[in-house]
């Protein structure tokens, strides 16, 4: 016992940076149980992270570990965590593949989603994939998710900050919402 | 993670530290080591996962008592029927995929000394590091006239979820209107602390749902306050006007006997009759635990804050339900399924070094845990935690609970709500999956 506190005392001293480094997995690991393994969701209400641009991974981490961004939940968590932490999970999960879910979507959704992607395509692409490098893909991505956060754009008293995407999302009938959610969580 | 461990091992040995072979990471000397997890709850099927997902070599056995798990978070909203029993069921063929073993037995004793453990059906597994994750058992003499036969039949606890998750379902869907439904809280800790409360606000909707309003929720609780308390009392002024009633331990709340009978709760000066009696009887650890001595005086495991591993045993392991861990005592963390399987993370770095002869790594501890307490309104807390100083230390700039004044409260009970099922299936395929 001695000699490993010894140890364990000794290491917490080496300084955060290099072990941040150091287990940037089971740094990660801790993500896994809300946003699955490897940033693979398979709960449709929470967002797949693992694929997603590294500059939006960073920047939306540190407006929620702010305050700036508004989150129900994330922001809690970012609070406790460093900005290296933080740059070395965007990095993490930035490397991860994206993977599109396969899921249940509404056919007749998906045909009124294609009519209704004029406010959503300029950034998501028709496919939604966007090639800036900064802008997140949303194909494959959860419906259900895609339409809760909607929801946050469309609501003043959120006052999400992006004023582009709300003036799309309130200009969308939620019917339109929940198609173009449908034909992006559609695509491959 | 080998490249920095072996910096850190160099500067370790730098320290005059004896003895460390330098392996490299799970290529053992002594041939296949065996890990043996007692426990498939969230805690317990974590730990065989990481293990064997990050050293496939490893010779991993986790001993399981059912063949089918069935999760607590979420089983209050099956009484309420807005859940299923079977959306909450999962079997182990994932975790058997993945190489581990799972004997579908029962552990009875474990030897410390032989690291080994003996199991009911009469086999004995030899251990190089042990993790127990065993969960809470009933103290049903906690309240007078209560017994475990009793949950099974008449006056089920359905605090660990299953058949009398149902069985109390059934009985709150034949409560007449204006009928009383009263559930005992025993004494902290007890698992899922808001679960109790998250109960009574799925009765309400039931009750309300079902144009019942004449009827009542009674909270008898041992305790003077609870988790997420401002916002459970919130979602109860705006969902169910007066429906439930909360009487705290200070003012006579703890119930101390039943009379099963007549489905009376007695507290100490005062007695309430019910028409569904659900009384939560007071936790202890896992009986494993207990039995192998790993408990302190108030029946909890006490575990290496960073490691997760038993204070009492070397070698033994102990996450989930059954330990006290956390920033003791102001800030322990919640025996919550999401707890479980973070600790079980931290203890398969650790018992992974172990074996490879290396240091712990830095340990992360979270929590989130959220709860429904109406339709479409749903709130969380969350704990971070982080090594400070070679302490566990609560991050008091991060965690907390959900805001309770916004004007942006629709949106966000909403998605909180909706967060609560995405975030059960995520959990449930990163133990068992």
């Amino acid at each position: 016992m001695g000699i490993r506190a010894t140890i364990a005392v000794f290491l917490v001293g080496l300084g955060t940076s290099a072990h941040a480094a150091d287990s940037v997995e089971a740094l990660a690991s801790t993500c896994n149980n809300c946003h699955g393994v490897n940033g693979v969701s398979v709960g449709p209400t929470m967002p797949s992270i693992g694929g997603l641009p590294q500059a939006y991974l960073t920047n939306v981490m540190l407006e929620w570990k702010s305050g700036t961004r508004f989150s129900a939940t994330m922001g809690r968590l970012l609070k406790g965590y460093s900005d290296v932490q933080i740059a070395d999970l965007a990095a993490y999960f930035a490397k991860q593949p994206w993977v599109p879910q396969a899921q249940k979507i509404d056919d007749a959704r998906v045909r009124l989603g294609a009519q209704s992607l004029k406010r959503c395509e300029k950034c998501h692409g028709n496919d939604g994939l966007p090639r800036d490098g900064e802008t997140p893909p949303v194909n494959g991505q959860w419906a259900d998710y895609l339409y809760l956060e909607s929801l946050k754009y469309r609501d003043d008293a959120v006052g999400m900050s992006n004023r582009q995407m709300r003036g799309a999302m309130k200009r969308l009938s939620d019917e339109e919402l929940r198609a173009v959610s449908d034909y992006y969580a559609g695509q491959k | 993670m080998s490249r920095l461990n072996r910096r850190d091992f160099l500067k370790a040995a730098a320290l005059g530290v004896p003895a460390l072979a330098l392996h490299a990471p799970w290529a053992f000397a002594n041939g296949k080591q065996r890990v043996v997890v007692v426990g498939g709850g969230f805690g317990g099927a974590a730990a065989a996962k990481y293990l064997k997902m990050m050293a496939p070599a490893l010779d991993v056995t986790l001993v399981e008592r059912n063949k089918v798990y069935v999760s607590c978070p979420l089983s209050n909203e099956v009484i309420s029927g807005h859940g299923e029993l079977k959306d909450l069921e999962v079997g182990y063929g994932g975790l058997q995929k993945r190489g581990v073993n799972v004997l579908f037995d029962e552990a009875t004793a474990i030897d410390a000394a032989k690291r080994t453990v003996s199991l009911k059906g009469g086999t004995t597994l030899a251990y190089d590091a042990l993790v127990l994750s065993p969960g809470i058992d009933f103290n049903y003499a906690g309240v007078e006239g209560y017994t475990e036969e009793l949950a099974n039949t008449d006056l089920p606890h359905a605090y660990k979820a299953g058949p009398q998750t149902l069985a109390l379902k059934k009985q709150l869907e034949a409560m007449p209107d204006g009928g009383t439904f009263i559930i005992a809280v025993p004494p902290g800790p007890f698992r899922c602390p808001p679960g109790p409360y998250e109960r009574a606000s799925q009765v309400a909707a039931y009750l309300k749902g079902h144009g019942k309003t004449k009827s009542k929720v009674l909270i008898l609780d041992a305790n003077d306050s609870f988790s997420k308390k401002g916002l459970f009392e919130q979602a109860w002024k705006t969902h169910y006007g007066s429906m439930i009633e909360w009487v705290p331990g200070a003012s006579d709340g703890k119930v101390v006997k039943i009379d099963p009978k007549t489905k009376t709760a007695y507290t100490n000066f005062g007695e309430h009759k019910a028409d569904v009696l659900n009384v939560i009887p007071p936790h202890h650890a896992g009986s494993i635990a207990k039995n192998a001595g790993l408990t302190n005086d108030k029946g909890w495991c006490t575990v290496d804050m960073l490691t997760m591993e038993s204070t009492v045993q070397k070698n033994i392991w102990v996450v989930g339900d059954s330990c006290v861990h956390g920033d003791l005592p102001v800030y322990p963390m919640p025996k919550s399924a999401h707890a479980a399987v973070t600790q079980a993370k931290v203890a398969v770095g650790a018992i992974l070094a172990r074996l490879a002869g290396q240091p712990a790594p830095t340990p992360y501890f979270v929590n989130t845990c959220y709860s429904i307490a109406a339709p479409d309104w749903g709130f969380s807390v969350v704990h971070v935690y982080r090594v400070e100083g070679g302490k566990l230390i609560y991050a008091q700039e991060a965690g907390g609970i959900s805001v309770i004044e916004t004007p942006a409260i629709t949106t966000l009970r909403k998605l909180e709500a909706e967060y609560a099922v995405g975030w059960l299936k995520n959990i449930m395929a990163d133990c068992f999956a």
